[in-house]
């Protein structure tokens, strides 16, 4: 199993979850973060942005998966802009069902 | 070391943190969140009334239903220990009790004392 964490536009995001829906990923969660990239932030003509509001998408899924998902939210969130967002896979050992206390998603 | 993420309900945030507290674990980070499982958000889920008969009716009618996400790194040993009892505590039978998932974690590294590895968690 994988964690796939992406870094999204706050405006892409609605976007990008009804397109995984659409393709069967309907389980996620989200949280509103707020980072800055290798830019370091954003100057808008006087106003310099340190840090800018982004939204964090969390999806654990069969590794096997892994490459559909990406290319969805890839193909979705895409802008041609810095701060389209980046997305991070990680390793994910173990899952549980609280409900029925089982292993596995 | 093992981190482990459980994503559960608001409501049941106190109790899992006294049960947790008590075991020795004091130490989490938590979240508010929102999220969906794989039945969509049921708008059953959400303890205030909703007026609209036509939108109670639906599943998945509901974008997102408020959750906690609790994140606590434990040494390997004791994480099935800290997945029994978090899921004893948030089991209610419904839909919507969460998940909880185990990562593992390469190093921590304690600020205050700049102590590696386990001696940082514990």
């Amino acid at each position: 199993m994988k964690m796939i964490r992406a870094i999204l536009r706050p405006d892409k995001v609605e976007e990008v979850v009804d397109s995984l829906s659409d393709a069967g990923y309907v389980a996620l969660t989200k949280m509103d973060v707020i980072g800055r990239g290798k830019q370091k932030g954003i100057q808008l003509d006087n106003i310099y942005y340190d840090e800018l509001p982004k939204v964090m998408l969390i999806l654990v899924t069969p590794s096997e998966k892994i490459d559909e998902i990406v290319e969805i939210i890839n193909e979705t969130a895409f802008t041609g802009n810095f701060g389209d967002g980046k997305i991070f896979i990680s390793p994910v050992e173990e899952a549980y069902t609280v409900r029925t206390r089982t292993k596995g998603l | 070391m093992k981190e482990i993420v459980a994503i559960i309900r608001p409501n049941k945030i106190t109790r899992t943190k006294e049960v947790l507290d008590a075991l020795g674990f004091p130490a989490m980070t938590a979240n508010a969140v929102f999220g969906r499982g794989k039945q969509k958000a049921i708008i059953g889920e959400v303890s205030f009334d909703i007026q609209n008969a036509d939108l109670r009716k639906e599943e998945g009618s509901m974008r997102y239903i408020p959750k906690r996400m609790i994140s606590l790194v434990v040494p390997d040993e004791d994480a099935s220990l800290v997945v029994e009892s978090i899921m004893k505590v948030n089991n209610t039978g419904q839909t919507g009790d969460g998940k909880i998932f185990i990562c593992p974690i390469e190093d921590a590294v304690r600020v205050r004392t700049k102590e590696n590895g386990e001696d940082a968690i514990l």
